[in-house]
């Protein structure tokens, strides 16, 4: 997941401001009407909910729903929750009273709690959901059917492992690694260092974690943390793994400070347009994509054809109701193939990228 | 709240206040003797270096805090201006969204944008009489969502070396952005101590009454210091660029909360009129040079940020003066 | 020839008192005037008038026999008036050259910054005026108390090398934090400046007023009531002006004052507290009241803030109830029975913002706590009877105190220690601001304070109020008690006799 919100403790007055300015930021992406004067899908409003616009993971995952309401030409709205829950479900609620219960929506939830809430309020209506990442573990789609559509997910243990391999492979599989983590508390912090241990030990010992910190996803803090370690661990430094590309952007920077970049490889995740620059100079081995645009229009595909009855989804099984997205690893062979592909999405081919049920790892 | 003092309270002070003033430096020496024992690395010209590229950008946010908070005020639309700047100047150099070009000539752009953001926040407080707590943080908010809109969430690379010189580049082995923020210093110093907005901005932290009797003038001096920090902000949103290479809406997220720390710890008083922007100086150090030796001496990522709350708390114990503190809130 | 300065016909009033009362003043070339009188009696108003920090509601200032119209501290500077304040003003950050010349800086620019050197001179030239052997350069916050007062004079006589023309300068109260070698100095200075300046001398030690002085005038209620030379002036003449008025028996009503039991509840031996009272003994009886008089910085306060447990004594003993006690805090003192009616009610006394009965109750909270939730019944109970009790005039016990017209909070605020049930009630200006029909109902409360048993210190805002209600009266003067009055009914001491005391 990428970069969290903003001065996210509220109190009145700031909840206040908050809402005003963050409307007139949504406003000017969300609430767009489709372009002809009468839209063809006029009982459905679709709906993405999500953190907020002003990082890249979002910003994309806003336009695959939005390309999603164009090809059926329904009226698609941007949520943004700021970071605060209580915003994000009280948003979805106001938006179900205005549409009377005719939404579709697909929603990043600020915190696993929220999801139960926003599910309740969407069965109550009469609507239909996705859940995207966050949710409780006994939250289930198929207990609530059949609002409650489906949740998606990347498994961040196989994505993360993957990419540390490719690390490794980098600089020829010896040879001593430090890995900076997002927020120690975040579940994908907590999969994607779960990867890297795994990769790490798979390598026998030939490969050496030297140190651990966490840059709580902030590209600056990263940048501090590893000009710090390019003292201590003078020239032992051989790979740097981070758990988001922006964090990776950070560290990159610090060793362009002292000249080591594209010297000493660098990976991340979440796939964001810098990452894949740097991947095609070299100065990133690889990132691994969550593919945004599959999220976002996906996403309310398949509630879309739930709720118009193309799919029953009461029928559908497990791994269809909860599941793993593909992830999109790209290295210098692969990022043209990535730059190029995965454009338009077949929203007619509603499974082709699911790749296995959601495991509750405890 | 008058300057008024009790005979006992001033008989003692002149001991306790020279003891007081030095407190910040004694932390900072105390850090780098202690962390320069356990790791002797941190002695090395290349971790100068870091220390200094960590520390450039929060010292330019610094300059301009300081001057607010000296005058009993605060601050909080930081993140905003530099938002903006950095957002403006990455679109207006070699960047890979938009085509223009104009290089260096973006820094002093940036600058008076960052002014007149400034500028916008000392004109709602003082002419609409609202607490400059509110006005910042509206302007910061709106900042933020500017920042956002112009840029759709997205990040603009800059591939404008002279840009990007600001901060990749040498001058007598120090980076170029240390060199900016010394001369940052340095004007700010001379702002303070030699110009008459600089002294008044004590008056008005210490009794605004007072200050007003004097003839001094309480609101244009406010307009002039917000808008100096605003360019204070400006410059260091072009050095946010310069060290990553991008800007984005995002790129100056808990500066806010480093800025004031640093301002708190370098021995400022937060209610104003006592300080200077050499501690402010001083507290950057010691915040820059805490998180540096931690990471050198190994101390756990869970631990970290509980010595940092323990730093805040020790620091401001020991420069705070607390015989003029009748109502703690 | 014209006076340098005068006011003809000044009034100003603020809420609820008559500051100045057509008030006529005038100060000739070269001339040291001397202006005395209680508490309240205008004094600092006119010079607070004077120097443009308040607006007269009626009549002018003059200078030099021409009507000025002063809008600021800084006009009158620029007008040839300057003022050394009873408060201290000077900026604890700056220097001493900073702080002499602050807001008139742009005497030292040189390419719009400001020259230190060149300020620091100018300000060692005003230095030696005042004889203070300080450097420029020091940050106030280095300099004693006196030394700072000095720094302040100097500040005002800048004045005099500035300024064409004729000079005035206004001090307030200068000499009662400076010691007796400063204040020589002081004066010494101030005959010095007759020869280029016209002078104005507040103080409440009358033989300095006379000594010094060419003229004085003394103001009583707002109102210039005596004029004369200092030569024709005799320290009891001026007593009796100060004073004047006639005591009604039956407005403090004395025929209700008791006879004081043998019962002592405060005992107070050696109390001192370093730099405001000293050597203070006395003892305090069931169903007593003893007014305390004095001027202000005359330590009674202080005193009295100390005996409520809001500041500390640094030494001496005080037993309550015949036990010693240390009070580290205020509710230590409610806890041995004592409560303080603050002389800035609204501020100290009472929460605006609470209801009749909340204040009512807000001493003795644990009384009406049952578990641990709060019993509004009977905090509502008790505010009614009280309410009653009392004749408090207010729309109900939820009313928020803050409406209620001063006289009506008062008797909350005294009933609120009635409710805690304390022994000893001290008042500290307890009619401040009050109307003359609720002042009469909160002395008829004093003296059912005393007639159930509690015992009341007074610090009356006239001396009249502490002479009618008091059984005994102790005078304070810089810290000490300079004297003790048996004030039984009918044989009650004069003012004249108090103000001796006093000043």
């Amino acid at each position: 997941m990428s970069s969290k919100g903003f001065l996210s403790s509220p109190t009145n007055r700031r909840s206040f401001l908050k809402h005003s300015v963050g409307v007139a930021a949504a406003g000017t992406f969300g609430f767009k009407l489709a372009s002809p004067a009468i839209a063809k899908e006029t009982t459905w409003t679709l709906a993405n909910s999500l953190r907020s616009l002003a990082n890249p993971y979002h910003a994309t995952f806003s336009k695959g729903g939005a390309d999603f309401a164009k090809t059926i030409d329904a009226q698609y709205v941007t949520l943004v929750t700021e970071g605060n829950s209580e915003k994000g479900i009280s948003d979805i609620k106001a938006l179900l009273q205005r549409t009377g219960g005719k939404l579709i929506l697909n929603v990043d939830p600020n915190d696993s709690p929220d999801a139960r809430v926003i599910v309740n309020e969407v069965q109550k209506a009469g609507g239909y959901v996705v859940t995207q990442w966050n949710k409780p573990d006994d939250l289930h789609p198929w207990d609530h059917n059949p609002s409650y559509v489906a949740h998606m997910s990347f498994d961040g243990v196989p994505a993360a492992k993957a990419l540390a391999l490719q690390l490794f492979k980098a600089f020829g599989g010896e040879g001593g690694v430090v890995a900076i983590g997002g927020i120690l508390s975040n579940v994908p912090a907590i999969e994607r260092k779960a990867g890297l241990d795994q990769a790490i030990a798979e390598s026998g010992g030939k490969v050496k974690l030297l140190d651990f910190q966490a840059a709580d996803w902030n590209g600056q803090k990263a940048f501090d943390v590893t000009q710090a370690w390019l003292t201590r661990f003078q020239g032992q430094i051989n790979g740097i793994f981070a758990a988001n590309d922006d964090m990776g952007l950070g560290a990159l920077e610090a060793l362009r400070q002292a000249g080591l970049a594209g010297k000493v490889p660098v990976v991340g995740l979440d796939g964001i347009a810098g990452a894949v620059k740097a991947v095609e100079a070299g100065e990133f081995a690889a990132t691994v994509a969550w593919d945004p645009l599959w999220t976002g229009g996906m996403g309310l595909a398949i509630p879309y054809a739930a709720a118009t009855g193309k799919i029953d989804i009461a029928k559908e099984p497990k791994e269809h109701r909860e599941f793993y997205g593909t992830s999109i690893m790209v290295t210098k062979d692969t990022v043209a193939a990535f730059k190029s592909g995965g454009a338009a999405l077949d929203f007619n081919n509603l499974w082709s990228k699911v790749t296995g049920p959601i495991q509750y790892r405890g | 709240m008058g300057a008024v003092l009790s005979r006992a309270a001033v008989a003692k002070m002149p001991l306790l206040a020279r003891w007081r003033n030095w407190a910040p430096v004694a932390v900072l020496f105390a850090l780098c003797a202690l962390i320069s024992i356990l790791s002797p690395n941190f002695l090395s010209l290349a971790n100068f270096v870091g220390i200094l590229n960590s520390a450039a950008i929060p010292t330019v946010l610094c300059m301009g805090a300081t001057f607010v908070i000296l005058m009993g005020s605060i601050d909080l639309s930081i993140e905003g201006i530099v938002a903006v700047s950095a957002v403006l100047v990455s679109l207006l150099v070699d960047n890979d969204v938009s085509t223009y070009s104009i290089g260096l000539l973006a820094v002093p752009i940036a600058i008076l944008v960052g002014g007149a953001m400034g500028f916008l926040n000392g004109f709602l407080h003082v002419k609409l009489k609202t607490p400059s707590f509110m006005t910042t943080l509206g302007v910061g908010f709106a900042g933020i969502g500017i920042a956002t809109t112009i840029l759709g969430g997205f990040t603009a690379r800059i591939s404008d070396q002279s840009i990007r010189y600001l901060s990749l580049g040498r001058l007598l082995g120090l980076p170029v952005a240390a060199w900016i923020a010394l001369g940052a210093v340095l004007l700010a110093l001379l702002m303070q101590e030699r110009m008459r907005f600089g002294r008044w901005v004590y008056a008005i932290g210490t009794d605004e009454m007072t200050a007003r009797h004097a003839g001094i003038p309480i609101e244009r001096t406010r307009i002039l210091i917000f808008s100096i920090a605003g360019m204070f902000y400006g410059l260091a949103g072009v050095l946010s660029v310069a060290q990553f290479g991008q800007g984005h809406a995002l790129i100056s997220q808990g500066r806010l909360f480093s800025t004031v720390t640093a301002v708190v710890v370098g021995g400022t008083s937060l209610s104003g009129g006592v300080g200077s922007v050499l501690n402010s100086v001083i507290g950057v150090f010691i915040v820059t040079v805490l998180a540096n030796g931690m990471i050198l001496t190994g101390v756990p990522p869970y631990v970290q940020q509980g010595v940092q709350g323990l730093l805040i708390i020790v620091a401001v114990t020991l420069a705070l003066d607390r015989s003029r503190l009748d109502v703690v809130k | 020839m014209e006076p340098v300065l005068e006011i003809r016909g000044v009034s100003k009033a603020f809420p609820g008192v008559k500051a100045l009362d057509n008030v006529s003043f005038s100060v000739g070339k070269g001339e040291v005037v001397g202006l005395i009188g209680e508490n309240g009696a205008g004094k600092s108003t006119v010079l607070k008038v004077l120097n443009g920090i308040y607006k007269p509601d009626s009549g002018g200032v003059f200078i030099d026999g021409m009507s000025a119209n002063i809008t600021s501290p800084r006009d009158a500077f620029d007008k040839g008036i300057a003022m050394v304040f009873q408060e201290q003003l000077m900026l604890p950050s700056l220097t001493v050259a900073e702080n002499i010349f602050l807001g008139r800086e742009e005497e030292f620019l040189k390419y719009g910054l400001i020259s230190k050197s060149r300020m620091n001179v100018a300000a060692a030239i005003e230095l030696s005026k005042v004889r203070l052997n300080v450097a420029p350069s020091t940050r106030c916050s280095e300099l004693s108390f006196a030394d700072r007062q000095m720094v302040e004079i100097a500040k005002a006589l800048s004045l005099d090398s500035r300024i064409k023309g004729d000079v005035t300068i206004l001090l307030d109260e200068p000499t009662s934090v400076l010691e007796r070698k400063e204040i020589d100095l002081l004066f010494e200075i101030i005959k010095d400046l007759k020869q280029r300046a016209s002078i104005v001398f507040i103080s409440h030690r009358l033989e300095e007023v006379l000594a010094i002085s060419d003229r004085v005038y003394v103001m009583r209620d707002g109102k210039v009531v005596f004029e004369t030379t200092a030569a024709d002036a005799t320290v009891k003449g001026l007593h009796q002006h100060m004073v004047g008025r006639q005591l009604h028996n039956e407005y403090y009503r004395e025929a209700r004052q008791r006879h004081p039991t043998a019962v002592p509840v405060i005992e107070a031996q050696d109390l001192a507290k370093k730099g405001r009272f000293s050597n203070v003994t006395f003892t305090l009886h069931e169903g007593e009241i003893i007014g305390i008089a004095g001027v202000i910085g005359s330590g009674r306060e202080d005193l009295a803030k100390c005996l409520a447990g809001h500041t500390a004594i640094d030494a001496g003993v005080l037993k309550i109830g015949g036990k010693p006690v240390s009070f580290r805090a205020a509710y230590d003192a409610t806890a041995a029975g004592i409560g303080l009616v603050p002389s800035e009610r609204k501020i100290e006394g009472l929460v605006a913002s609470f209801s009749v009965a909340e204040n009512m109750t807000l001493a003795a909270i644990p009384k009406f706590v049952s578990g641990c939730v709060l019993r509004f019944a009977l905090e509502n109970k008790t505010a009614r009877d009280w309410v009653d009790r009392l004749k408090i005039k207010t729309p109900s016990t939820g009313t928020m105190v803050g409406s209620l017209s001063g006289g009506n909070q008062q008797k909350v605020v005294l009933a609120k220690w009635r409710v805690a049930g304390v022994r000893v009630v001290i008042l500290d200006h307890p009619t401040r601001g009050i109307d003359v029909g609720a002042k009469e109902d909160v002395y008829e409360l004093i003296r059912d304070m005393t007639a159930e048993g509690l015992a009341v210190i007074l610090l009356g805002d006239t001396l009249e109020e502490v002479i009618g209600l008091s059984s005994r009266i102790l005078v304070m003067r810089d810290g000490e008690i300079a004297a003790t009055f048996n004030a039984a009914p009918g044989n009650k001491p004069t003012q004249v006799e108090l103000v001796g005391h006093m000043v």
